[in-house]
């Protein structure tokens, strides 16, 4: 099945690091895309929440906005789409992503059917 | 261009989705399924490479956080939210403005909203 995996964290501490600390981060996350043995499908950064817009329609009418949909103590910074058997399985392999350790990741199971 | 496309589900609507009977919500999907197939031939005409997930609702939803080396999973979104989310896109449109046109055809931005994230490429 296919978990997806929202990571969340202080995106103010993140632009604020330097980029020795940055790189250190880089690292481990390369790393834990090198343990996760082949069941990362997909995984991203995102760019930081100003750069984000939301978008709703009501009466017909398009509204546009900048941000993201909620303001949260920690922000949505980067997501990976993973293979597994179970969302167990799902929560083990994110606790070996280096933003558990600070922030905070969310696993969602995707029906089966309608994933590509 | 590559965006996350975030799909922004009414979390009151999930609710009364609930009280269907498995009959009235087979058929509501049915209803909506037409809008969803307009949107997929929309995004193949314009080219726009995209794949999709649909997820299982966020209350079974679980968070992991790591403190101290020890791992703390608990049950239930991240954030507890009017809108939840139910799905998303990865697309590699034009431009933002592609973007926007997209989640203006995605069914659910009539009751929820659709938050556009450009991806970081390294």
């Amino acid at each position: 099945m296919k978990v997806l995996a929202l990571i969340y964290g202080d995106e103010a501490s993140w632009e604020a690091a330097s980029e020795e600390a940055r790189n250190t981060v880089m690292t481990q996350y390369r790393a834990f895309g090198e343990s996760a043995d082949g069941r990362i499908l997909e995984g991203a950064e995102l760019a930081p929440t100003r750069a984000a817009t939301t978008v709703r329609v009501r009466n017909g009418k398009t509204i546009v906005t900048d941000g993201p949909y909620a303001e949260t103590k920690e922000q949505l910074g980067g997501f990976y789409v993973f293979e597994v058997e179970s969302l167990d399985e799902g929560a083990e392999l994110a606790a070996g992503i280096p933003g558990a350790a600070h922030g905070a990741v969310e696993v969602r199971a995707a029906h089966e059917e309608d994933s590509e | 261009m590559k965006y996350l496309l975030l799909l922004n589900n009414d979390a009151a609507s999930i609710e009364s989705w609930h009280e269907l009977s498995e009959e009235e919500a087979r058929n509501l999907r049915e209803q909506e399924m037409p809008r969803w197939n307009q949107l997929f031939g929309w995004m193949s005409e314009q080219g726009i490479d995209v794949s999709g997930l649909e997820l299982e609702e966020a209350s079974k939803a679980r968070v992991v956080r790591v403190r101290n080396g020890k791992s703390l999973v608990s049950d239930g979104p991240f954030a507890e939210t009017k809108e939840v989310i139910g799905g998303c896109f990865l697309a590699d449109c034009k431009n933002l403005d592609q973007a926007i046109e997209l989640a203006e055809r995605v069914p659910l931005v009539g009751k929820g909203s659709v938050e556009i994230r450009p991806l970081v490429t390294h």
